[in-house]
């Protein structure tokens, strides 16, 4: 299933346009995404500015809510990426 | 409205001091607190010429909203509050966040403008791109949101 994934902050490293597309096994978490977003970062050879990425971001659905690693993704859905925040 | 809230694109429009005095003034009210955030020229040994700032606008809109009625409630129910952040290319100098408070007492206003700064910046999702006077930039790492109830 494809999954959408918006980037927001240093996560605009890996993509000028702005949204990834990930190609994840039927019934895909939260923490699956995690692991491809990994791969990807690995094989841009970003790993130095964004290898913390993956276990440090949060995730937000269309609904605007925060969503577990638990949360089990639909087929097309489009999420948000939330890096750790730095306003103010 | 006792309450406002913000994000202004820095190209289209500056945040105003002016308005934030405006709104927050009232006659039943004995303080005013403005905070006033800019960006500075340095960071960790490093000459800064500008900050671009990236925002989730929907979930940033929804935390500021829920920020300042909890710090409302929490210590002044009729306090006014505004509050205003800067998104895209903000130079050395520029205003980055304006948090502004109208309250019955000084000690209410104080305590309301450090809830919201504080909160804002661990609850707001706001990223932080530094720009540098030789060239380079750097996205700043903050508050990780993983796992944390908004």
């Amino acid at each position: 299933m494809i999954i959408q994934l918006k980037l927001y902050g240093s996560s605009e490293l890996l993509s000028t346009k702005g949204v990834l597309s990930f190609n994840l096994p039927k019934n895909s978490k939260i923490k699956n995404l995690r692991s491809s977003l990994m791969n990807l970062i690995v094989k841009k050879k970003l790993k130095n500015n964004l290898g913390s990425l993956p276990e440090a971001a949060a995730f937000s659905n269309m609904k605007d809510e925060i969503v577990s690693d638990n949360y089990r993704l639909k087929n097309k859905e489009l999420l948000s990426i939330i890096p750790p925040i730095a306003g103010g | 409205m006792k309450i406002h809230t913000s994000l202004l694109d820095s190209k289209k429009k500056k945040i105003s001091l002016k308005k934030a005095k405006n709104f927050i003034y009232s006659k039943s009210n004995g303080a005013e607190s403005i905070f006033v955030g800019r960006v500075r020229n340095n960071n960790k040994g490093k000459k800064v010429k500008a900050v671009t700032y990236a925002a989730h606008k929907r979930l940033v809109m929804k935390s500021f909203t829920k920020i300042c009625n909890e710090a409302k409630k929490k210590f002044d129910k009729k306090a006014k509050i505004f509050l205003e952040h800067a998104t895209n290319y903000v130079p050395v100098g520029g205003i980055s966040i304006i948090i502004a408070v109208g309250s019955g007492h000084r000690d209410e206003a104080y305590k309301i403008s450090k809830y919201i700064l504080e909160k804002v910046k661990h609850r707001s999702p706001i990223w932080k791109k530094e720009h540098y006077v030789k060239g380079e930039f750097k996205w700043l790492s903050g508050h990780s949101l993983r796992g944390k109830k908004r």
